[in-house]
């Protein structure tokens, strides 16, 4: 499968659930001629005729009738650059860590935490200066957006400490 | 005038500074910049921070010649043509006076494209009392039809990406009967997904998440000081500043111009134009002139559609539009007649913006060249804790920094299938603007799906989109890459 095949084929399988998802909305006394689940019916039904029509080009394309016009071009698998993939995902994790964190720990030390860890995790490395650049960026953060534009981000169990 | 001094002027000086530092980072392009300071601006007052971000255009447009001129990679795509004349020039140790053509071409170019936007906004607008919930539908459509032309590699891949913006649209609460769609239970999303979230994903985090695998880029190694122009340059670089101010004008009307286009469209003609061609692609001033004349053209050019008919024709007006948005703002016909205090502020702002970011350009040389060779590991750290800050202070909300989150998994995933993102955005915005006054009309007409083409602006509307849709298609057969 290239990847224009991959793509269709996730198109498809969404046009398909939020058919069906559009569908269950059930009617209303106020409704119009359209009704709510119209035009969302109509996108689903577009969007899978484009995903056809976008699988149907690659495979022809493969077939060797044409070029593919991919851009950059494919290559022999979607899957085959899996090690960024990877890299991709644990970016997503350190911000999902930071998301759980931020209640409990508050916001200085889970942006500490994620300046840290997003630079190690970059190829940074793990030492004194690390520390001291993620401790003093969540600082100038926190002055930025709590202290100067008065944003009240989560402040942790620090308070009911003292 | 308390306003313009104490708010305005600051504003766009704080919004040139961050575009000149934001263009300048190799992989960060304009509309990244914008992105990225769209949140903080949430907080202050809509004049100020529709100023604040139009002018980080500005400044981004002018930033990304840094790079390119000092270390031979452009900081943003439309810096990109300026990278063969502004390098030579700076290998022949004329660094300083590259630099100096491109920041007075780009005020040049900034203030023709000012003079455009307010010569020719307002007018597009004139018809704004006359419009129809027929004439917002087929406004509307007109928007989406742009889709056709921003699709450039894949007519297939920009339409599905459109109506995947249309499908965002849907979440929330029906605008006419009230029922909640596709929200499954989730209070936070009753009232919908704001543009803001999907743009800051698909370009901040998107981006953010493509470079994550990319290599870093090179430090610059020498100190740099801008040396302006004098008289005998001024009168050889205006030719070929006019030629880039002209191209730039009419590609930031365009759909899908963009400054990319207009920059090597602009190079190519002042280079045919030139008495001195043989220069080019050797150090031609002229050939740093052209395009960055051509790119900060754009920035004020590409304001056009979007204030007088609400249509984004860039990925940076587009972020521009999200930060209308945020504000209550609408962009299009009713904005010069609701909200004069904010068109006035922002052609004031703009001026202001061009003339700082001559002055700044030459003052934060330094810095900027600091923070470009700074390892890209730090810088990314910072952005990302830029980011989930930024949004989080949108809604004070967690779950909207994971909707942002997820958008930039959209956003990658995108990058990756070589899908087109501006046409989502378009989709998100613009399919409450057509669902609602789609069923609005027919509510009005008894169901008669001839009102769209019995209104004469609705008539008009739907015709030229007709054309755009049909023209682009062409094109596209023309090339073989439907």
């Amino acid at each position: 499968m290239n990847r224009d095949t991959v793509f269709g084929s996730v198109c498809l399988a969404l046009a398909a659930g939020y058919y069906l998802t559009a569908a269950a909305i059930p009617d209303s006394a106020l409704s119009d001629a359209v009704g709510p689940q119209g035009l969302p019916k109509t996108y689903a039904v577009v969007l899978g005729a484009l995903s056809l029509v976008l699988i149907a080009r690659s495979m022809t394309a493969r077939g060797g009738h044409r070029k593919a016009p991919d851009h950059p071009p494919a290559g022999p698998s979607p899957f085959a650059l899996a090690p960024s993939v990877i890299r991709v995902v644990g970016m997503l994790l350190i911000g999902a860590l930071y998301l759980a964190v931020v209640p409990y720990a508050g916001y200085i030390l889970s942006l500490a935490g994620l300046i840290a860890a997003t630079t190690y995790y970059q190829g940074g490395g793990v030492n004194g200066r690390v520390a001291l650049v993620a401790v003093s960026g969540a600082l100038v953060f926190w002055v930025l957006f709590v202290a100067v534009l008065g944003i009240p981000h989560p402040p942790g169990i620090w308070p009911a400490l003292f | 005038m308390l306003l313009l001094l104490t708010s305005i002027v600051p504003a766009a000086c704080a919004g040139v500074a961050w575009g000149i530092f934001g263009g300048a980072l190799p992989g960060i392009s304009p509309s990244i910049t914008m992105a990225l300071l769209l949140p903080l601006t949430y907080t202050l007052d809509p004049t100020v921070a529709i100023v604040m971000l139009a002018s980080t255009y500005v400044g981004a447009e002018y930033g990304g010649s840094i790079p390119a001129i000092l270390i031979r990679t452009p900081g943003t795509n439309a810096a990109a043509a300026t990278v063969t004349d502004g390098y030579a020039m700076k290998l022949q140790g004329r660094a300083g006076e590259a630099l100096g053509i491109s920041l007075y071409s780009g005020f040049v170019g900034g203030l023709f494209g000012l003079a455009m936007l307010v010569l020719l906004a307002e007018r597009l607008s004139s018809v704004a009392l006359a419009f129809t919930p027929q004439a917002y539908f087929a406004l509307g459509v007109l928007g989406l039809s742009v889709i056709a032309s921003l699709s450039r590699e894949s007519l297939v891949k920009g339409l599905m990406a459109g109506v995947l913006g249309l499908m965002v649209s849907t979440i929330g609460t029906d605008p006419v009967t009230g029922l909640t769609r596709f929200t499954f239970d989730s209070p936070e999303l009753l009232s919908g997904v704001a543009p803001i979230l999907v743009m800051v994903g698909l370009f901040a985090i998107g981006e953010l998440l493509i470079q994550t695998g990319e290599p870093g880029w090179q430090a610059v190694e020498e100190r740099a000081r801008i040396r302006f122009p004098g008289p005998a340059m001024w009168r050889r670089i205006a030719r070929p500043q006019l030629i880039g101010s002209v191209i730039g004008t009419f590609e930031g009307v365009m759909p899908g111009g963009g400054g990319a286009v207009s920059s090597f469209l602009a190079y190519n003609e002042a280079r045919r134009w030139s008495r001195h061609k043989e220069e080019f692609g050797h150090g031609s001033p002229e050939g740093i002139a052209a395009p960055e004349a051509a790119n900060n053209t754009v920035a004020c050019a590409a304001l056009i559609p979007l204030l007088s008919l609400g249509i984004p024709s860039s990925n940076s007006a587009a972020v521009l539009l999200g930060g209308f948005l945020m504000h209550g703002l609408v962009p299009g016909p009713m904005l010069f007649v609701q909200n004069t205090e904010v068109v006035t502020g922002l052609f004031t702002g703009l001026l202001a913006a061009n003339v700082a970011m001559v002055v700044l350009g030459y003052l934060i040389m330094g810095p900027c060249i600091w923070l470009v060779s700074r390892p890209k590991p730090y810088l990314m750290a910072f952005i990302y804790a830029l980011v989930v800050s930024g949004v989080y202070a949108i809604e004070t909300s967690e779950f909207q920094v994971g909707v942002a989150l997820g958008f930039g998994v959209v956003g990658y995933a995108m990058r990756y299938f070589a899908v087109p993102l501006l046409p989502m955005v378009l989709g998100v915005v613009l399919g409450f603007m057509v669902e609602s006054n789609y069923r609005r009309a027919l509510v009005l007409s008894s169901g008669d799906y001839m009102t769209f083409v019995q209104d004469r602006i609705s008539a008009v509307l739907l015709g030229l989109a007709v054309v755009f849709v049909v023209g682009s298609l062409v094109q596209h057969l023309r090339r073989r890459e439907l």
